[in-house]
This record gives C-alpha cells, sequence and structure tokens, in this order.
C-alpha cells in the first residue's frame, strides 16, 4: 500500500533512522576528532572536558612540514617582526624553525618525503596487484587448469599467516638480497599480500563475464588475448576498480611491514606518524594534522571510484 | 560461401561421449538445422564446426581444407548465440563493426558495411544506442548483423530465438528465413523447436545422445522418420505409437493395440514384414492419420472420448482404444464433449511399425 503506513511501521522506520545516526555517531566521531585536534592550539588539545569551541589554526600543519627545535631564548622583536606568518606560528608555540646555516633555508620534518614514499608505494603495488591478479584469475576462470582448487586455496593460504609472523625473517632476506629501505621491497611486498585478494575477488567478477562474449571475438576474428583486452576487460572494469580501492587501502595503511623494512629512504607515512609522539613532549596537534592529510587520498580515491563501487559491490547480481 | 563437411566426428567430455561418429556434408547455400533434445549434442557439433570446441578425433572440412586444427578466428566463419552475447560496453554501431575492425578494414568501409546491414535489419534508428537500451527482437537482429557484416563463408547459430517470446519468435523466423532467401549464406541452426526446425530448413539433421538419428527435408523426415525417437519429436502433436499385436488371415489382417478385442484391418502386403518377426512392434501414427466417425462404418472400431483440446483450427480428441488413448484431429467442434462414443480408425498408408527394441522404422527397412 504505497504512501500508507500503519503506525508499527511508522515506529520501526524510526527506530532505525535512530539506529543509524548513533551508529553514524560513533563511527564519525574519532573521524571529527582527528579534524579538530588537527586545527587547534596546542594547549588547547588536550584539555579536560575538551575544547569544542576554539580559533581554528594552521599552525600543527606548519609544524608537521617543518624541522624544529625547542627556543633556548625569546626571539627578538626584530626577529619575530621579520619572521613570516607562519614561522610566528612556530615561535608563539616557544619552538623555533630549523634553518641551513649557510642558504637560510627552511629544514623540512621529512613528512612530505614519507607522504610521497606512501604514495609510490601504495600506487604501483596497487596497479600490479590488481593487474597480475586480474590475469591470473581470468586464467582459473577460463581455462582448465590442474588442481585449480588446491591453486586458488594456495593462493589464498599466502593471506593466512599474520604479517608480524614473517616480518623478521623477511627482514633478513631483504638486507641480504638489499632491498630493505627501498621504494622496491615495499613495492614487493605490498604486492604479494595484495595478489592473493585481488585474484580471489577478481575470479568472481570475471566468472560472472559470459564466456559467450569472448567466444563472439573469437569467431569474429580476434586472438584470445585481442578478445581479452577488448571484451573482458572492459567488463570487468567495475570489479577492478572494487578492488583496486582494497588493495590501495591496504598498503596505504600497512604499518608493520613499513616500520620493521625502513627507516629513512622509503618510509611511508604510517610508521613515521606516531615516531613524531616520541620527540620531546608530544604535541598531538602535529600528529592530529600528519593523521588528518594522512586521510585525505583514500578518501578522494574512494570517492573518484564510488559509481564503480557500487555496481562492484553487488558481485555482479545485476545481470549487466 | 562454403560447403562443410563432418566427417567421422567424435567428441569426448572426459568420460561422456556427446559426438559419436558423426558423418554431415552442408551444402553450398543451404539452410541446415540440427534439432534435439538438450543435451543431444546439435550444440557441440556446431561448437566444433565454429572452432569453440576442439574435437576428439574426425575431420572438419570447410571448402574441403582441413578446420578441425585452425584457430576459430581463421575459419571465416560467424556465430549468433541464445544469448545474443552484445558487448554492452559498445555501441551497437560498434558492436556490428566489431568483426571489422579484427580485419583492420578502413573506417569508411567499415560505416558502409553496418549501414548496409543495419538497413537490411531495420535496426538504423538503434546505431548509435547501447544494447541494454534494445528489445529482445532488436537485440537478436544486432547479433545476426554482427554475424552477417563480414561475409563469412557461413553463418553459425545456436538457438537464436530461444530467449524470445513466442509471437516475437515466429516474427523473427520469418526474417531469418527471408534473410537466408537473399543472401543464401550456408547456414546452420540449431534448435529443440521441431516447428522452427520445419519452417526454416531445407534439411534438417536430427541428433540423439551424440547420435546422428536421420538427415532429410522437412517432409521426408516428417513422413518417413528412420525411427521412433524422429518419429515421436518430430510433429505435433506428437506421433501415437502404441505397442502391436496382429491377428487375422486370408488376404486382410488386423493390428491391435492397448489390449483390445478387435484390431484395425490392414492390406496384408503393409504387415507381412512385421507380422512375425517374433519381436514387440510398436505401431506409430500421426493424430491426422487417426480417422473418426459419428456412425459406424466397415473397419471403424467403437470408442468413447476422453479429453478434448480445442485448438482453434481444429481439436485434438483422445479416444480410449482398449486400455489406451489414440489423439486424433479431428475439425473443430467434431467431437461435442467427452465421453462421447466415436467410431476410429487408422489410415494404413499413413501407419508406421517400429521394432520395440531398436525403434527402427520397419516400413522404411522393407
Amino acid at each position: 500500500m504505497a504512501g500508507v503506513q500503519t503506525s508499527a511501521e511508522k515506529w520501526t522506520n524510526r527506530t532505525a533512522i535512530a539506529a543509524v545516526f548513533v551508529a553514524l555517531i560513533i563511527m564519525l566521531t574519532p573521524i571529527y576528532w582527528i579534524a579538530a585536534t588537527a586545527f587547534k592550539p596546542r594547549n588547547l588539545a588536550t584539555t579536560i572536558p575538551p575544547t569544542v569551541v576554539y580559533e581554528p589554526t594552521v599552525a600543527p600543519f606548519v609544524k608537521l612540514f617543518t624541522k624544529r627545535s625547542q627556543l633556548r631564548e625569546q626571539p627578538t622583536q626584530e626577529e619575530y617582526d621579520n619572521a613570516p606568518w607562519w614561522e610566528q606560528m612556530v615561535f608563539d608555540g616557544g619552538e623555533k624553525v630549523v634553518r641551513n646555516r649557510k642558504s637560510g633555508e627552511v629544514r623540512s620534518s621529512g613528512y612530505g618525503d614519507r607522504f610521497k614514499n606512501s604514495l609510490i608505494v601504495s600506487v604501483i603495488s596497487t596497479i600490479l596487484a590488481v593487474g597480475m591478479g586480474t590475469l591470473t584469475a581470468y586464467g582459473f576462470s577460463r581455462f582448465k587448469v590442474a588442481g585449480e582448487d588446491d591453486w586458488l586455496f594456495f593462493i589464498l593460504s599466502t593471506r593466512m599467516l599474520p604479517p608480524v609472523v614473517v616480518a623478521i625473517p623477511m627482514f633478513l632476506m631483504y638486507r641480504v638480497v638489499g632491498l630493505n629501505d627501498t621504494h622496491m621491497g615495499l613495492i614487493i611486498l605490498y604486492t604479494a599480500f595484495n595478489l592473493s585478494f585481488a585474484v580471489w575477488i577478481m575470479k568472481g567478477f570475471i566468472d560472472e563475464i559470459p564466456r559467450e562474449y569472448e567466444e563472439a571475438a573469437l569467431v569474429d576474428g580476434y586472438t584470445r588475448i585481442q578478445a581479452f583486452f577488448k571484451v573482458v576487460l572492459p567488463e570487468a572494469l567495475t570489479g577492478m576498480a572494487a578492488t583496486a580501492v582494497f588493495c590501495f587501502i591496504t598498503a596505504w595503511n600497512e604499518y608493520a611491514f613499513a616500520l620493521i623494512m625502513t627507516n629513512r629512504n622509503a618510509q611511508t607515512a604510517p610508521p613515521y606518524i606516531p615516531s613524531q609522539v616520541g620527540s620531546g613532549l608530544p604535541d598531538w596537534t602535529v600528529i592530529a594534522a600528519g593523521t588528518f592529510l594522512f586521510l585525505i587520498p583514500v578518501a578522494i580515491f574512494t570517492f573518484l571510484l564510488r559509481n564503480h563501487l557500487l555496481r562492484g559491490m553487488s558481485f555482479g547480481a545485476i545481470r549487466k | 560461401m562454403a560447403q562443410i563437411d563432418m566427417r567421422n566426428v567424435q567428441k569426448f567430455f572426459g568420460a561422456n561421449q556427446v559426438l559419436k561418429d558423426l558423418d554431415l556434408t552442408i551444402e553450398d547455400g543451404e539452410f541446415v538445422v540440427m534439432l534435439g533434445q538438450s543435451g543431444g549434442g546439435k550444440t557441440t557439433a556446431l561448437r566444433a564446426i565454429a572452432g569453440l570446441e576442439t574435437v576428439t578425433s574426425g575431420q572438419i572440412l570447410i571448402d574441403g581444407a582441413e578446420m578441425q586444427h585452425k584457430k576459430a578466428a581463421d575459419r571465416d566463419i560467424a556465430f549468433v548465440f541464445q544469448s545474443f552475447s552484445l558487448y554492452p560496453h559498445m555501441t551497437v554501431r560498434e558492436n556490428i563493426s566489431f568483426p571489422l575492425r579484427a580485419v583492420r578494414l578502413g573506417a569508411a568501409d567499415r560505416e558502409k558495411a553496418v549501414n548496409e546491414v543495419a538497413e537490411v535489419l531495420q535496426i538504423t534508428e538503434h546505431l548509435d544506442n547501447k544494447p541494454s537500451a534494445l528489445s529482445g527482437g532488436d537485440m537478436q537482429r544486432v547479433a545476426i548483423g554482427r554475424a552477417l557484416v563480414r561475409r563469412p563463408k557461413a553463418l553459425l547459430m545456436d538457438e537464436p530465438l530461444g530467449v524470445l517470446d513466442a509471437k516475437l519468435r515466429e516474427q523473427m523466423r520469418a526474417e531469418i528465413k527471408r534473410l537466408h532467401i537473399a543472401r543464401g549464406s550456408t547456414s546452420v541452426y540449431v534448435t529443440h523447436d521441431q516447428v522452427e526446425a520445419m519452417s526454416l530448413a531445407d534439411r534438417i539433421v536430427i541428433l540423439h545422445d551424440g547420435v546422428l538419428q536421420q538427415v532429410g527435408a522437412p517432409e521426408e523426415v516428417y513422413l518417413h522418420p528412420t525411427n521412433a525417437f524422429v518419429a515421436k519429436f518430430v510433429g505435433s502433436p506428437v506421433m501415437n505409437i502404441q505397442d502391436a499385436a496382429f491377428s487375422g488371415l486370408n488376404g486382410s489382417s488386423a493390428v491391435h493395440i492397448g489390449g483390445a478385442q478387435s484390431g484395425f484391418h490392414f492390406p496384408e502386403q503393409l504387415v507381412n514384414h512385421v507380422r512375425n518377426t517374433g519381436q514387440p512392434i510398436s505401431l506409430g501414427v500421426r493424430p491426422e492419420a487417426v480417422l473418426l466417425s459419428h456412425e459406424a462404418q466397415d473397419g471403424y472400431l467403437a470408442a468413447q472420448t476422453s479429453n478434448i483440446e480445442p485448438l482453434g483450427s481444429h481439436d485434438i480428441v483422445d479416444v480410449l482404444v482398449g486400455e489406451t488413448v489414440l489423439r486424433a484431429r479431428t475439425e473443430s467442434g467434431f467431437v461435442a464433449r467427452e465421453g462421447q462414443q466415436v467410431f476410429v480408425n487408422i489410415d494404413p498408408a499413413q501407419a508406421h511399425f517400429f521394432d520395440g527394441a531398436s525403434g527402427l522404422n520397419l516400413r522404411e527397412a522393407n
């Protein structure tokens, strides 16, 4: 009965909406907290009860990207007035920006490099995992592979050990072959780690693509590899997008391997951000600023692929 | 256009043999329909011609050249799938020109060929739509267009009308026939619908359990089925096939069915070869060869009618003979109600005798 609701239905609806609302608050509060802390002055970051109303500042972001040291003595008025606005913010916090002695250039904190490392490693390993995973899944989906089920189980089983269990042996091996603290090292690790997942998800998607599409292309004069690229791949894009989001998030957030395998050149953001807790008194606003920026790429990536994701999540339930 | 030869083709799926010693020649320009139940091997045979399925042994020749080891792409054959198999990410135009791009035809020639085919199939207005925007009939027209645009040596169709509704199926059937007459392309068409087979085919190939049962023109298959399977499979309603017993002497003999006391009179020469074989024999007679009368006549047996199916142009009437039922085709309204008393006879000239064990048509064998 369209438009007509019994009072029982009305109450069921209201309860459901209330439940969703509560769940949303629980899930969004930490994100709000990080965002709020990232724009707080340092002295308000850890007040109890928490400060809700304050004048937002970008000082945490300035500090995040610069190398600083504690002020031993207050800057002179002239020094303070000549400094750019962002440097004044650091002075206000009782610290000073470290500059190169000769050129006077501001020395950066290293967060930017870590962020770039995260992007390089995550993007490349995601492309590799999804690409190789799609090809492997296609093979398993379309050809008779001897011991197919065993192979697929084996592929999945590579995901069964917790990463920390293999971290130490991996570290020792990496040191021998010179892969520790390199982009390549992390890319290989993350690709291997995501590959099993990509194979399984993509197999589901490719199984859903009718074989007749390729067969039609085959009789129409195309080779199998051409048929794969011209017919199967466009149909699998949705699944690849969904898989890519999962792989990207896994690689982007990975902490344990990054902590053990890298220290300077190839260190990614996740192990770097908490390392800032340890230098002097922890400046929670800087950590929050680092975390806040760290959240953005995943949000953008997921947002860009949202249409594919929505279709992809139904796992081919909709007949295309 | 081309001639297709299958010689001793065998196909196993594991231990399961789906094609057994298939020998078949499809002449240039011929429209051949492969008819059979699902699992009968007809689709496998078609896919083997196309190169989508390898054969375990035997040869497939197109215009005399051995093809069984060649890739599908090298056989110059087009295939229409039951599911249409149009690429959802391409427009109708891109779908139809897809085979032309494989042979790297220039854009202008491609455009010309696509427009020409679209015009023949009356889908010009849909060329820039995605397949998902089309009706089932138009999708099938596009699929046929994609198959024809390349002017392949042969056109293979695997139940192309299977997913369409009854009315559209009839319309598309007529279009396919028209198209075949216009283009004269060698066509192989797989279906389980005997009406489609009868109406489209120059010759019908009937497959059952991977074995070729009969090859012949539609009327030949209908009038002279080689065995009980073909007799039952072709024709609607299904041929009456009943266990038969024989009696009588002196130049005339009677054929009894359903344990009835009296039998139908048959001229001696029609039953001579079957009455004394000692084998179980079945009598087969199509509903139109079962004759009904309101008055008692010489040779007619008294019987009760049971179920009546009025079909407009004619009725199908079930008649109880002994303990069995004969289905008869009558003019509409001939039998007014169930349980009516009628007199029934069989046209001996249209009757068949089948070997009870092998199912072979014994008159044919004679």
